[in-house]
């Protein structure tokens, strides 16, 4: 299959160009650098000429609300249209856990109308929703920093590795377009300050975690049960402390 | 086997003498490649295009080394594979192999053994082909070299800031392969060469950069001096013949409807059916057909698949057009000024340049953007101008023609229409009657038009009712109306066009009528400006032609006057009071006062509308005008509309409406002289109008009930007509309620005299002549003539001796030989068989003469023949004493 994967040079993206490859198939990675550019349009449709499946790994380079919103926007209505003249068959993307709940938060805004665009658009699609990526755990403790201490609530975390995203998507991908959502999570269920503070302690992070009760995510309320799975999802293998392990490995 | 790495591998060392030689030898190489090396080195530097690196494989390796072909090949780390990128294969053997297209287009796999023993490798390494082909997913290139007799490989990766950029192939067919000083070389400048292909790619860039900068520039320049759509069609030729010299474009507009786009300005060289081209001009596309649309949302260029898109499912007939002229793939594009889009550019390519399309069609929106706007300002300066013209048009207008012309006109040129219907609002307030439309507009479904034009709506016809109670008017979808059953909708289809605009006509807050206007579109304002103006033209042409019918109607009553006045100073001239006379008044003052009909008979010239004046005048009815119509005095084809009127274009000619005599006698009396002349045809229509007291005008659907006072007249004996057929005998009934019936003057011997005396004085008056007597031989003479024009005759005849008369006196008369057929009323013997003639003549003679037949004085002595033969002729002719003694 020949298998389009827009932000195929980032943290997911790598990861899923790789296994697809791995298992024979035509990986176009696509990003800026590669000439494919979902904003200004360019390589888009040369790229997805005979394309069979598109996966929508890319993510604003801004996080501003505004700038976030008209990313997924604008890519998404570039992206979708170009998957529809070129006769696409399956539209993968990866969304957030509680993306829906959390409407209160511009990024979860922002992510909501790519899903929304998404499901307009006629192309068959799979929407893979996934809990915050492990590694981006060091990135949640950052934005709750004051000074040397980081704030964090006991809202409910169930953070996944990358390379368990990586593999339910490159699975999804192959299988046919469910026309719905799928929801990915990490195999263990925790409080948000608990894993920051383990975090910290692990890297030998001077920053000392402050846990609070108000359940919030990037600086906006949020239902303590918002970030983790309400129904079935399906459950990545790799344990929070396994990841730590590998984390110093790399570092 | 690979073979790896520089020198070393191949320098061996041999001692002694043989050593310092090789040694010798040795740095003698190493000099020599040193040369080539910076010689190399130099020449590399400064090598900017594809071409100064070929030039120098050619003649700086080339001519040093035995080596049979080289190629650089570039990674591309999106999908990752290489690809050809330069190709020195001047001599190359594989040049004639059936696969060299393919290989020269081919992107070969990064990930397989054979490609990734090159990347880990730190130097230039050398494959035997024979040996690598045919590992699994070893590159296609190898055989295909191998099959044209090249032998070794050497594969050299290029590098930029610490990464794979790409390879040098380098061939050789010789069995020796590369020797260790060529390897060594090679791996020399590998750096030179890497920075010569990024400078190639950078220069490569940049010039695209620059190519793509000036031709935008260039194409900018000459949109500025874009002024219309010409123009416009010729810049953009230009400019994508330079991109794409054998394709074409095609920029549709977003017509004013909203929701269709027609073609705009296009140039399709590769088309040379007529009918095509024709087609695709004259169509208006749909907005939303699936692909249009989509082209307009997208902020991007899109690439689109002429099959895929009618798969889809999208029926626009342009894709089909595209397909059997083999447009496989098509490039379309928005055009958009600022938020507005303002229609689609279709390219007849199949890769996408998005920054130079986006350029081109920024510009192209720009121009086209100016066009619109400036024929918008040129069309309303147009239509202003019109308007101008019409209004000063319409103030000069006075009657239908001109107001007809005037619009008509201005329909034509300001909206290329023409006008369906006006209707006009009567009088009453519920009628609305055609008043003007174009006929040439329905030749297609004329008898159906003329039935509903001739039709009068009321204002509660249901369009008529949404279009009086609307404020701007209405637009009625022709497809939609027939949809719904509108009955009109299908004479509007007739018409091919879209749109039906119905538009109330007010003055100030009056509503006058309806204006319906046929047209695929119109500009609003200038149908609200136009309606405007008609409404006021209308209204005042329907003053101006009250004012006309009441100065008609004034002007044929001013006449009835004067007739009156004449006979009214006639009627006192009912001299006379014999005993014949005493019973008529008598008569006339019986029937003066009921409505009741009256025939009156009588021969020429014995007063008989002097009688029927004289009824009217006795009636209640005496305040108004009689009216009078002459039958006998009208040709048959116009007596109908005499009496009865007609509409305007009722027949050919006639031009207006026409009120008959019959509406003009309404509340009063008409009096119809020579009943006995009317046609047929009037006859029947005269019944219905008696019987019904209603009209219709001929041509026209009202009816007008009617109060009418009917007198007729006739010098012929009706009842003899009617037995001939001549006369129909339900009219005759209707019209024989009361008969008077006016004696001869012959029968009036004792009024003979004061008439005379009466006319003498009336001339005397108006001649200035005195006349004092008459002889009595003169009065001798007027009673013994038969008179046979009877009063009339006499007046005339008092006429004439006064003009003649000498010293105040008559005494001799001119009374005309009484012989020939002058003497008889010619009256009389108008459709008349001989026998009839004959036996009233003889009953005539009888009378005058007293009845006797023979001897002096006798009838038979008048009619100079014998009496027997007279007695014969009455046996024959049947007439007894009773016909003459009456
Ligand atoms: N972080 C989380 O916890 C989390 C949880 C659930 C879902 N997600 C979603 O997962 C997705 C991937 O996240 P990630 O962390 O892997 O992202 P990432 O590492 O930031 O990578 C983003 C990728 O997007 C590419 N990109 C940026 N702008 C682009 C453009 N205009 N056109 C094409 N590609 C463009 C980047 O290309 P360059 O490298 O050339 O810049 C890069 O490859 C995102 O959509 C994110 O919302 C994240």
């Amino acid at each position: 299959m020949k298998i389009l994967v827009i932000g195929g040079s980032g943290l997911i993206g790598t990861k899923v160009v790789a296994l697809l490859r791995q298992k024979g198939h035509q990986v176009i990675a696509a990003s800026p650098s590669t000439g494919i550019n979902t904003i200004t349009g360019e390589g888009l449709a040369e790229a997805t000429k005979d394309t069979d499946v598109v996966i929508d790994l890319a993510n604003s380079p801004s996080f501003e609300d505004n700038a976030v919103m008209e990313f997924f926007q604008t890519a998404g209505r570039n992206l979708l249209g170009a998957e529809i003249s070129a006769g696409v068959k399956h539209h993968v993307a990866l969304s957030i856990v509680g993306v829906d709940i959390m409407q209160n938060i511009g990024y979860m805004r922002a992510k909501m109308a790519q899903e929304d665009i998404i499901r307009q658009s006629g192309v068959p699609y799979t929407i893979i929703r996934s809990t915050q990526f492990l590694e981006f755990i060091g990135g949640i403790a950052n934005q709750a920093t004051k000074g040397n201490e980081v704030h964090l609530s006991d809202v409910k975390f169930q953070p996944i590795a990358s390379d368990d995203v990586a593999a339910f998507v490159a699975k999804y991908a192959l299988a046919a377009p469910t026309n719905g959502i799928v929801e990915i999570a990490g195999p263990e269920r925790f409080d948000m300050y608990d894993v920051a503070t383990r975090y910290l302690k692990y890297i030998n992070d001077p920053r000392t975690v402050v846990p609070n009760d108000q359940p919030a995510y990037y600086g906006g309320a949020v239902p303590r049960t918002a970030l983790v799975p309400a129904g079935h999802a399906e459950l990545g293998t790799i344990s929070f402390g396994k990841w730590l392990s590998t984390q110093l490995q790399q570092a | 086997m690979k073979n790896e790495g520089g020198k070393e591998n191949n320098r061996h060392s041999t001692p002694g003498k043989k050593e310092a030689e090789t040694l010798i030898q040795t740095v003698e190489d190493y000099r020599r490649e040193k040369e080539i090396l910076l010689a190399l080195s130099n020449e590399l530097t400064k090598v900017r295009e594809k071409n100064d690196l070929l030039h120098l494989f050619k003649k700086g390796i080339k001519g040093l080394f035995y080596i049979s072909h080289t190629i650089i090949t570039l990674i591309d780390y999106k999908d990752e594979t290489y690809t050809p990128f330069l190709l020195d294969n001047e001599g190359s053997p594989i040049r004639t192999h059936d696969r060299y297209q393919e290989m020269v287009h081919s992107r070969f796999s990064l990930n397989e053994p054979f490609i990734q023993s090159v990347l880990q490798a730190s130097a230039p390494i050398s494959f035997l082909l024979k040996e690598v082909m045919d590992l699994p997913q070893s590159p296609p290139f190898l055989q295909v070299n191998y099959e044209k007799g090249v032998t070794e490989i050497l594969m050299t990766k290029l590098m930029k800031e610490g990464k794979p950029i790409g390879f040098l192939h380098i061939y050789t067919d010789k069995p020796e392969g590369f020797s260790a000083e060529f390897r060594s070389i090679i791996n020399g400048i590998v750096p030179q060469i890497s920075g010569a292909v990024s400078n190639i790619l950078k220069n490569e860039e940049l010039l695209k950069e620059e190519k793509e900068k000036s031709f935008l520039l260039d194409f900018s320049s000459e949109i500025a001096a874009v002024r219309t759509k010409d123009d416009l069609a010729r810049a953009v030729h230009g400019a994508f013949r330079k991109l794409n010299p054998s394709g074409g474009f095609v920029i549709r507009r977003i017509n004013e409807d909203k929701h269709t786009l027609s073609i705009y300005v296009y140039d399709m060289p590769n088309v040379k059916n007529r009918k095509i081209i024709k087609e695709l001009e004259n169509t208006s596309f749909e907005m939303n057909d699936g692909l249009q649309n989509r082209i307009l949302n997208s902020a991007i260029p899109v690439l689109l698949n002429t099959e895929r898109e009618i798969r889809r499912g999208i029926t626009s007939t342009y894709l089909q057009y595209w397909k059997q002229l083999g447009i496989e793939n098509f490039v379309g594009i928005r055009l958009r000024n600022g938020e507005t889009n303002l229609g689609i550019l279709l390219l007849d390519i199949d890769e996408i340049n998005v920054r130079l399309l986006k350029g081109i069609c920024a510009q192209i929106s720009i121009a086209m953007a100016n066009i619109i706007a400036n024929d918008q300002v040129s069309k309303t300066q147009g239509e202003q101008a019109f308007l101008l013209d019409f209004s000063k048009d319409i103030t000069r207008v006075r009657t239908r023609e001109e107001l007809q012309h005037a619009i008509f006109t201005v329909l034509d040129k300001t909206m290329h229409t023409k006008l369906a219907m006006i209707r006009v609002l009567e009088d009453d307030g519920i009628h609305l009657s055609a008043f003007m439309y174009d006929k040439s507009l329905f030749t297609k479904v004329k008898d159906q038009f003329d039935n509903m034009a001739a039709h009068r709506i009321t204002v509660d016809e249901p369009y008529t009712a949404q279009v009086l109670a609307s404020e701007e008017g209405i637009m009625f979808s022709v497809e939609e109306e027939i949809k719904s059953g509108n009955d009109y909708a299908g004479l509007w289809r007739s018409t091919g066009l879209k749109n039906m605009y119905a538009l109330p006509l007010r003055v100030g807050d009056k509503s006058i009528g309806t204006i319906w206007i046929l047209a695929n579109r119109l500009s609003p304002l200038l149908v609200k400006g136009i309606c405007a103006q008609i409404s006021i033209a209308i209204a005042n042409i329907q003053a101006n032609e009250k004012l006309l019918t009441y100065k008609k109607k004034l002007e044929i009553e001013n006449d009835y006057l004067k007739e009156q006045i004449k006979t009214i100073y006639n009627f006192s001239e009912i001299i006379g009071n014999g005993e014949a006379m005493q019973r008529v008044y008598r008569l006339i003052s019986l029937v003066a006062d009921s409505n009741t009909s009256v025939l009156i008979t009588g021969e020429t010239g014995t007063g008989k509308e002097l009688v029927a004046r004289a009824i009217h005048n006795a009636s209640g009815r005496k305040d108004k005008l009689m009216v009078k119509v002459n039958c006998a005095a009208l040709p048959a084809n116009l007596i109908e509309s005499e009496l009865f009127g007609h509409e305007r274009g009722a027949f050919t000619g006639a031009t207006d409406r026409r009120i008959g005599k019959f509406e003009l006698a309404n509340n009063s009396t008409l009096f119809l002289d020579e009943i006995g002349e009317l046609p047929p045809d009037a006859q029947a229509k005269l019944l219905r109008v008696i019987q019904e007291r209603e009209l219709e005008r001929i041509g026209g659907k009202q009816t007008i009930r009617l109060d009418v006072r009917l007198i007729a007249a006739t010098n012929r004996n009706l009842d003899e007509e009617v037995k001939a057929g001549r006369f129909r005998a339900d009219l005759y009934f209707r019209l024989n309620v009361f008969p008077i019936h006016l004696p001869p003057l012959r029968e009036r011997q004792e009024d003979i005299e004061p008439l005379a005396n009466f006319f003498i004085q009336k001339y005397t008056r108006s001649t200035g002549r005195k006349i004092k007597s008459i002889s009595p031989k003169v009065i001798q003479k007027l009673r013994s003539y038969t008179w046979p024009g009877n009063v009339r005759e006499l007046e005339h005849l008092i006429e004439r001796s006064i003009l003649l008369a000498e010293d105040g006196k008559i005494d001799d008369l001119f009374i005309p030989e009484s012989t020939g057929t002058d003497k008889t009323n010619p009256a009389l013997l108008l459709n008349r068989s001989l026998d009839e003639v004959e036996r009233s003549y003889i009953i005539e003679t009888l009378k005058r003469c007293g009845g006797k037949i023979s001897g002096t004085g006798s009838a038979a002595d008048i009619l100079k023949i014998p009496g027997n033969t007279l007695h014969s002729k009455m046996k024959k002719l049947g007439i007894s004493k009773s016909d003459y003694f009456s």
